[in-house]
């Protein structure tokens, strides 16, 4: 596929409204009405929710479209962003082109669409990666990479964006679903417990590092089994994951040929009025005070990477101890979204400790870059 | 001793000079540098030590009689945003201006002492500085005081952490006392016939992090006691063996604070329970950090309260100073005072180019990290 700019592929007219829309203001909602709204899914409900997706969807999308054309130091022409560009101009039209939502029969059709969307969009942080991955190739090697801010930044808004819209149809999609689990509201899990999230995300953590080198070492959680609170157990599931993923790379790379048995891995639970705060630490020797910035960059990553070699990124779904250096800064979003945080801090020479706080009120607006 | 502005107690010719000074340019000395050249405390070497900084100190103090000078009226410009009745304005404005004629008075001491020619001069000029650093000995309780009354007399409502003008004038303000006494402190101790082995003045060439850690916790947990009949328990892992040059007294304040503030907090937590978890303190030494961390099980504080430790309006505690009228014998430290020990903590940290960082986790306790730059790099100039 050539790259083309928006104007040779797509009609005018889509482009003008496409900036029309960009230009729309945004509206948030908390997880908190997300879950109230959807306690009650009748049809009237849904009718409603699609109709504001309807609205809203197209206002999200048209912004990152219009950003994606626009990206610094030739970002926007690599093939890569050209790609994911196109998507979210189909995504566009389609939403556009949907006529108005009147009754039920509208709606689940509506729903199929935007399932369709979701799907479409699937591979768009690999592939965003990836583009950014040739621009750094292209790039002189002296320029040091994390000072380009202005990627970072953009990178920031359209992941935490993204998050934003995928979270909204999924929301919306599994609503529909006859019979729902107990105490579930489509993505949100009422009574979510997690420490029991920890505890599964940890095992996911462990059997890729088993995979990898053979042995892992121990994780030790420390928390109330029975503490709950609403939240996306799959988001949740997501963050631990990844912080205990660099927990046991870095033990197990500290001590893998030491005779010394490799320190556990340990995560506290709290749970607070505020907040529910998770800690993961580890003694996998830390990283210096200066080099804790880059952590949260999407430049950097001290592994091999995986892209370079899958090219299909279609059917690529093998997830690696270490990849293209996305973990940490999506996991902060992740956090950021339901208005938590992601802070990690190290001694060097000894191990690093994330801190994953979330909110436990749920009356954060979702940010809206 | 009503408020008077500068201009009524202090002769003309001394406010412009203070003016002039305060618009020369600052020259800051590294901890390497000051280990190096104080390693070799000769005559010559101390003679000029003491022209340095009988150029050095004068800028610096008029820096900061200016600001304190200012600072009262700049305030007056906002009466809407503070409302703070005349009363507490006032008594602000007095123990400010008191702060500010100490500084003005060692101005004029330094600004009226000859040209340093030999080392005659060069001891008496030491001495001047000495008395110098006494007169200032009382500046942080006085300040506190003062800053004091501007919240009692304001408007309640107005959340503590919009003063940013003011945090950040004591932020400066403190930072740069911390640098004037340790330049006036090194030098005065280079005349030490025979100072401790290792040592350079304040700086301990092969200072042990665990050992003072050991010792400031100590100090800590019998505050603990003597308040509370009973303290946490404190463990400290890491290399007794483990070095690198520093300044003992600071490293001693930083850690004393942190652990009296754990302490402090599981005590309260755990007060009427069978088993108390301890305090951990973890001491790393990597290649470039040397790291500290003092982590408790007190509680912890909610994440939207975090901020609020770092400024000088917040305590959890009672004042100390609302008991203790006569500053210049108060002398007890309380385990819990006028909410300065972290902010100024967190500035000794910074001086010689480290940090400290507090993170929280609400319902179970607080993890305190101190960094340090181990390299040293004479790259890094203190803070100014």
């Amino acid at each position: 596929m050539a790259a083309k700019k928006a104007c040779e592929s797509f009609s005018k007219s889509l482009i003008e409204d496409v900036h029309k829309w960009g230009c729309m203001k945004q509206t948030g909602v908390s997880l908190r009405h997300m879950m109230e709204f959807g306690s009650k899914p009748t049809d009237r409900n849904l009718l409603i929710s699609g109709q504001f997706l309807h609205k809203e969807l197209p206002i999200r999308i048209a912004r990152r479209a219009i950003e994606l054309d626009t990206l610094p130091y030739g970002l926007s022409e690599k093939p890569a962003t050209l790609k994911v560009r196109d998507w979210y101009l189909d995504s566009f039209r389609d939403l556009r082109s949907f006529p108005e939502i009147k009754d039920i029969n509208d709606e689940k059709e509506f729903t199929q669409m935007i399932k369709a969307i979701k799907v479409r969009h699937n591979n768009v942080v690999p592939t965003m990666a990836l583009g950014v991955q040739q621009l750094k190739k292209g790039m002189d090697p002296k320029i040091v990479y994390e000072d380009l801010d202005e990627i970072h930044q953009f990178l920031d808004r359209f992941y935490l964006s993204r998050i934003g819209i995928r979270m909204l149809i999924g929301q919306h999609v599994k609503l529909h679903k006859p019979n729902p689990a107990p105490h579930v509201v489509g993505c949100i899990h009422t009574k979510m417990s997690p420490v029991e999230v920890a505890k599964n995300a940890s095992e996911a953590a462990r059997a890729i590092c088993l995979r990898e080198y053979g042995s892992a070492p121990d994780i030790n959680i420390y928390g109330d089994p029975s503490f709950t609170f609403p939240y996306v157990p799959t988001h949740l599931q997501l963050m631990v994951f990844e912080l205990v993923k660099n927990s046991l790379r870095a033990v197990q790379e500290r001590f893998m040929y030491s005779d010394k048995v490799a320190p556990p891995v340990r995560i506290i639970v709290a749970e607070g009025i505020e907040d529910v705060t998770i800690k993961i630490s580890d003694e996998g020797g830390g990283i210096k005070r200066s080099g804790l910035p880059k952590i949260f960059t999407y430049l950097y990553s001290t592994a091999k990477n995986p892209l370079d070699e899958y090219t299909d990124l279609g059917t690529d779904d093998r997830i690696t101890m270490a990849g293209y250096g996305y973990g940490i800064p999506i996991s902060r979003l992740y956090a950021k979204y339901f208005g938590g945080d992601l802070q990690v801090i190290s001694m060097e020479g000894y191990g690093t400790d994330a801190y994953l706080h979330l909110s436990r009120l749920g009356d954060s607006q979702e940010p809206l870059p | 001793m009503a408020a008077k502005k500068a201009s009524e107690s202090f002769s003309k010719t001394l406010i412009e000079e203070v003016h002039k000074w305060r618009c020369m340019k600052q020259t800051g000395v590294s901890l390497r540098y000051m280990m190096e050249f104080g390693s070799k405390p000769t005559q010559r070497n101390l003679l000029i030590s003491g022209q340095f900084l009988h150029k050095e100190l004068p800028i610096r103090i008029a820096r900061r009689a200016i600001e304190l000078e200012s600072l009262p009226y700049g305030l007056s410009e906002k009466p809407a945003v503070l409302k703070v009745p005349s009363f507490f304005y006032a008594l602000m404005g007095l123990l400010l201006f008191s702060v500010r004629d100490w500084y003005l008075d060692s101005f004029r001491d330094l600004r009226s002492f000859p040209e340093i020619k030999d080392t005659n001069d060069e001891r008496e000029f030491t001495q001047m500085i000495k008395a110098i650093k006494v007169r200032h000995n009382n500046v942080v309780p006085m300040m506190a005081l003062g800053v004091q009354q501007l919240k009692k007399g304001m408007d309640p409502k107005i959340v503590s952490e919009d003063l940013d003008e003011i945090h950040q004038f004591l932020d400066r303000f403190y930072m740069s006392r911390i640098g004037i006494r340790m330049l006036i402190g090194q030098h005065v101790e280079l005349h030490n016939p025979n100072p401790p082995l290792h040592c350079v003045g304040y700086i301990h060439t092969k200072m042990s992090p665990v050992e003072v850690a050991q010792n400031a916790s100590e100090d800590a947990r019998c505050i603990c006691l003597r308040e509370y009949g009973s303290a946490p328990e404190v463990n400290i892992y890491g290399d007794p063996k483990f070095t690198f040059p520093y300044v003992p007294t600071h490293l001693h304040l930083m850690v004393f604070e942190l652990v009296k503030n754990s302490l402090r907090a599981v005590q309260e937590r755990f007060m009427d329970s069978d088993i108390v978890p301890p305090i951990r303190i973890i001491v790393a030494d990597g290649i470039e950090d040397v790291t500290i961390k003092v982590s408790d099980e007190g509680g912890g504080i909610p994440r939207s309260g975090l901020p609020k430790i770092f400024t000088y309006l917040y305590s959890t505690a009672r004042n100390p100073l609302d008991e203790h009228s006569d500053l210049g014998t108060a002398d007890t430290v309380t385990m819990a005072g006028y909410g300065y020990g972290l902010p100024i903590s967190r500035l000794y940290a910074r001086y010689f180019g480290g940090d400290l960082q507090i993170i929280s986790m609400e319902g179970y306790g607080e993890c305190s990290l101190l960094w340090f730059d181990h390299l040293n790099s004479c790259k890094i100039k203190v803070k100014l």
